[in-house]
């Protein structure tokens, strides 16, 4: 059997760059997605990457920048290691041919963006992500990369050592499920936004890889950290950019008057995500919202200016919000955005079990720690897409036993072929429609799970998806098909979120004070005597989630030192 | 304002394992926020799972949910039902959704993408080193590149194209338009190369400037444009010895000349004697219409005029390298 020396999963910015350092190391590489890598959901990513290009800007400054929006709780090694190589990193997308917007003089342009001392946001107009994924996936055909193109990911396979080596994944045009073994395995699926009803993730953000890790015995952390961002569209969650504010939109309540001053004195509408979105959720509560949302304003910066810096954003909330922002203002609220938890991982992607890597946001490295910046996302996916790329190869070259993996079990997909027989055997009658649990799923975790928690609502969350859980025992679907069974991936995929939504929730409730995204009513000040540390969500023998804790990685800089964050 | 809430009548067309194509119809209400996807993944979520169809971003970036809408490639997540069908007449509203064309289905509304990739993957889509690399760039160095780069691959232009088909091994709009995007790019070290492999067969030529994939592109890429620009380069490099090249030069002289095409000479110098001679069926089928041109045309009445717009082009050329304002061929 043939045995990949690297197997990536996820065809992202952060699994093309690990693929790229993999193969130009002459290593067996292959990359297995469910979707075409074009069709990632990198490729959405407007606003920019976040590097300290500029002969006036310093790595650690964006370091401490990228410390305190995480609220003190980032693994201060991982945090200067993106930082100081962002630059680096920034240049060899460059190099690649990546077209990075430009100045006067040829350097790379760069923007302001939340959060942040220093406009330090390189960007390719305003589609960032899709000319960086354009330009890897450009690498991945000149180096020619195995590509398991449109195949999903069932489960991550162990030898009898427990180190990962393969992926049982069903090939979606043929239903066909193959194993395919690897020396090492790393995790890139991105996150598990989709979990909430009102997200402004792609429909393919389902965690797979993270709940799939979890299951195969990997420690996951800080999922309580869920980034609402301050400006989805009210209706259908699409992301209007924070690009925008940093052209000088305002926020208006009902009452048309401007609120972020009693929050944020100085930054403004710019001061850090989870901030805003929760002065917006505040102002909401308050009673000066409509339909449960605020307004962005760009009416004052003009027709000319909206026109020619904004015209998608003007496209997309005359498409999916039937407002013309040049007239009137947008109706936004808080929506998730992004997941800072995910897979557990040393600075170099490692994972509690041997052989299994996790880099991106499906990773919880942890870079973001309680609240991710603005533009410090792509730049993860490709620091650490070539830092943990750079391990796997130094690890297979130097450390890698090759006996390990001689023997996996014989019956390695029979749990997989009794999950999948009983989801298509389960009648129509008898059975629950998916489209109803995950109805239920995700309205719970909006409900209760929101921007602010305190023990009560959380309680009800829990039981709720309790509740689901018992109910997708009886999931049914009505495609009994080999070939692209969607209806059936997708029921995967909603399994998947169960468990990612009950470890979540778990998390949350263990977390008794206020941090970054995470704000306990109850408990409204952060406590780091007793809970500056990661919370490590995991499966125990009895195969229940269970929460422990884990240390912060410091550095011993005094600079990190936590204070009150103002901004 | 009361919502607008209405039946629609979606037709869709779809094939099985069993690869029988049938069509099936659903009932739907719909207000005048719905979209198409939206509509489809109703009748999945309440009607009927077995549906299929790609889709992910929901906000036109991904290009995963380009299907046949009524007539035309669009993506399902970007069209309003409203615009499909009004919502305000009494009559049936019907919506009819079929896969994009010129591609294998695979099922429902899933089409085999592998031909659409395989053409780009062919022809090296990656900034190439060489001799005619330009390592320094300036603000303006990507504009025309940036034409191109909004492409998010979703294959409207692939299945709406007239040329591909007539000819599958036509590499078609999206290929072109990304080749383009490495032509146009200052860093590419092997334009030339790059220019003389288009020129061939299934190439460049192949477009018969339909502009359909225009039309059909939902991030105004307009892949002719830069179909246009490429044979223009290609020209302007002297990779002439091709039909296409030979075509358009004998186009061009004819009309810098008397300002009428001589379609005799044109075959002859387009095709060679001998490929002449195989087109020869083509003449008689002509002749009996009446259609054979003089051998020897004179000059248009008028003809001052079209000698002046050939001055004004050759002390004003169309700068290929233009990296400004973009005035070439059916800018704007």
């Amino acid at each position: 059997m043939k045995i990949h020396d690297i197997l990536i999963v996820g065809a992202g910015l952060t699994g093309l760059r690990a693929a790229f350092e993999g193969i130009t190391a002459d290593l067996d590489v292959a990359v297995l997605t469910k979707v075409h890598p074009l069709r990632s959901h990198s490729c959405a990513a407007q606003g920019g990457v976040n590097a300290a290009i500029d002969k006036d800007d310093d790595w650690r400054d964006h370091a401490y920048d990228t410390v305190k929006g995480a609220d003190f709780i980032g693994d201060e090694d991982s945090i200067e290691l993106m930082c100081k190589e962002a630059p680096q990193a920034v240049l060899d997308l460059d190099d690649l041919g990546c077209p990075f917007s430009r100045n006067e003089d040829g350097s790379i342009a760069q923007r302001a963006f939340g959060g942040a001392s220093f406009a330090r946001t390189a960007y390719a107009a305003d589609r960032t992500g899709h000319a960086m994924l354009h330009t890897l996936w450009e690498q991945a055909i000149k180096h020619g990369t195995h590509i398991y193109q449109e195949y999903h990911l069932l489960k991550i396979i162990k030898n009898k050592l427990g180190h990962a080596c393969g992926v049982v994944a069903m090939e979606i045009a043929t239903g066909k499920l193959e194993v395919i073994r690897a020396k090492t395995v790393l995790i890139a699926t991105g996150g598990y936004g989709r979990v909430y009803k009102a997200n402004t993730n792609a429909m393919i953000n389902t965690g797979d890889g993270i709940a799939l890790a979890m299951k195969a015995g990997a420690n996951l952390a800080d999922l309580e950290f869920v980034q609402f961002h301050p400006t989805g569209l009210k209706t259908s969650g699409i992301l209007i950019s924070e690009g925008v504010r940093g052209e000088g939109a305002y926020l208006i309540g009902k009452d048309g008057k401007r609120f972020m001053s009693k929050y944020a004195p100085n930054k403004l509408e710019l001061a850090s995500r989870d901030v805003v979105s929760r002065s917006e959720a505040m102002e909401i509560m308050a009673g000066n919202g409509v339909d449960g949302a605020v307004f962005l304003d760009v009416r004052h910066l003009g027709r000319d200016l909206i026109l020619e810096r904004l015209p998608q954003i003007r496209q997309l909330s005359i498409d999916f919000e039937g407002v013309d922002p040049v007239d009137k203002p947008i109706p936004v609220r808080p929506t998730c955005h992004y997941t800072m938890g995910g897979i557990r991982t040393e600075k170099l992607g490692q994972t509690n079990v041997k052989g299994l890597y996790s880099a991106g946001e499906a990773s919880c490295t942890s870079v973001h720690g309680a609240n991710r910046l603005g533009a410090n996302s792509l730049l993860e996916t490709i620091v650490f897409g070539k830092f943990v790329g750079k391990e796997m190869v130094r690890f297979i070259k130097q450390d890698y036993i090759q006996q390990e993996d001689l023997t996996v079990d014989e019956d390695v997909c029979k749990d997989t072929v009794e999950l999948l027989n009983k989801i298509k055997n389960q009648s129509s009658e008898s059975g629950i429609r998916p489209a109803i649990l995950r109805e239920k799923l995700t309205e719970a975790m909006n409900k209760f799970v929101g921007v602010f928690r305190n023990e009560e609502l959380l309680a009800q969350g829990l039981e709720k998806i309790l509740e689901v859980k018992a109910d997708f025992e009886k999931v049914c679907v009505d495609d009994k098909s080999d070939c692209f069974n969607t209806d059936l991936l997708t029921t995967l995929e909603l399994g998947n979120l169960i468990l990612l939504a009950e470890a979540t929730v778990k998390s949350a409730l263990e977390r008794k004070e206020s941090r970054g995204a995470h704000t306990r009513e109850e408990y409204p000040a952060r406590d780091d005597e007793n809970y500056r540390k990661h919370t490590i969500a995991s499966i125990n023998d009895k195969g229940h989630v269970v929460i422990s804790y884990e240390p912060v990685r410091l550095v011993n800089n005094d600079r990190y030192k936590p204070v009150e964050r103002v901004y | 304002m009361i919502e607008l809430k209405k039946q629609v009548t979606f037709n869709i067309h779809r094939m099985g394992e069993d690869k029988k194509p049938y069509l099936e119809t659903f009932q739907l209400e719909c207000t005048e926020a719905t979209t198409v996807l939206q509509a489809l993944e109703t009748i999945k979520a309440d009607l009927d799972g077995s549906l299929t169809f790609r889709r992910s971003c929901r906000a036109s970036i991904c290009g995963s949910c380009g299907m046949f809408i009524n007539n035309r490639s669009r993506l399902a997540c970007r069209t309003k039902v409203k615009d499909m069908v009004d919502l305000n007449s009494d009559e049936e509203l019907i919506l009819e959704i079929s896969p994009q064309k010129n591609q294998p289905v695979i099922k429902d509304l899933v089409v085999d993408i592998t031909p659409f990739y395989e053409k780009i993957e062919k022809n090296n889509p990656f900034i190439q080193e060489g001799s005619e690399k330009v390592e320094q760039v300036d603000k303006t160095s990507y504009e025309q590149v940036n034409m191109v780069s909004n492409c998010i691959m979703c294959g409207s232009c692939y299945s709406d194209c007239t040329a591909l088909a007539e000819n599958k091994n036509y590499l078609g709009p999206a290929a072109l338009a990304k080749m383009f995007r490495f032509v146009a790019d200052p860093r590419e070290g092997q334009k030339k190369k790059r220019l003389k492999e288009l020129s061939k067969k299934n190439g460049i030529w192949d477009c018969t400037r339909c502009g359909l994939c225009i039309d059909a592109c939902p991030k105004g890429v307009a892949p002719m444009e830069a179909i246009v620009k490429l044979r223009t380069r290609a020209i302007e490099s002297g990779i002439t010895n091709n039909k296409g090249a030979k075509h358009a030069m004998v186009f061009k002289n004819d009309l810098a000349k008397g300002g009428l095409l001589n379609e005799f000479w044109m075959i002859l110098k387009t095709f060679g004697l001998f490929g002449a001679i195989k087109q020869l069926p083509n003449a008689v089928h002509l002749a009996k219409k009446g259609k054979i041109p003089p051998i020897f045309s004179e000059k248009v009445e008028g003809f001052e005029e079209i000698d002046a717009i050939f001055k004004q082009l050759k002390e004003n050329p169309i700068n290929v390298e233009t990296k400004k304002e973009d005035d070439g061929p059916g800018a704007g």
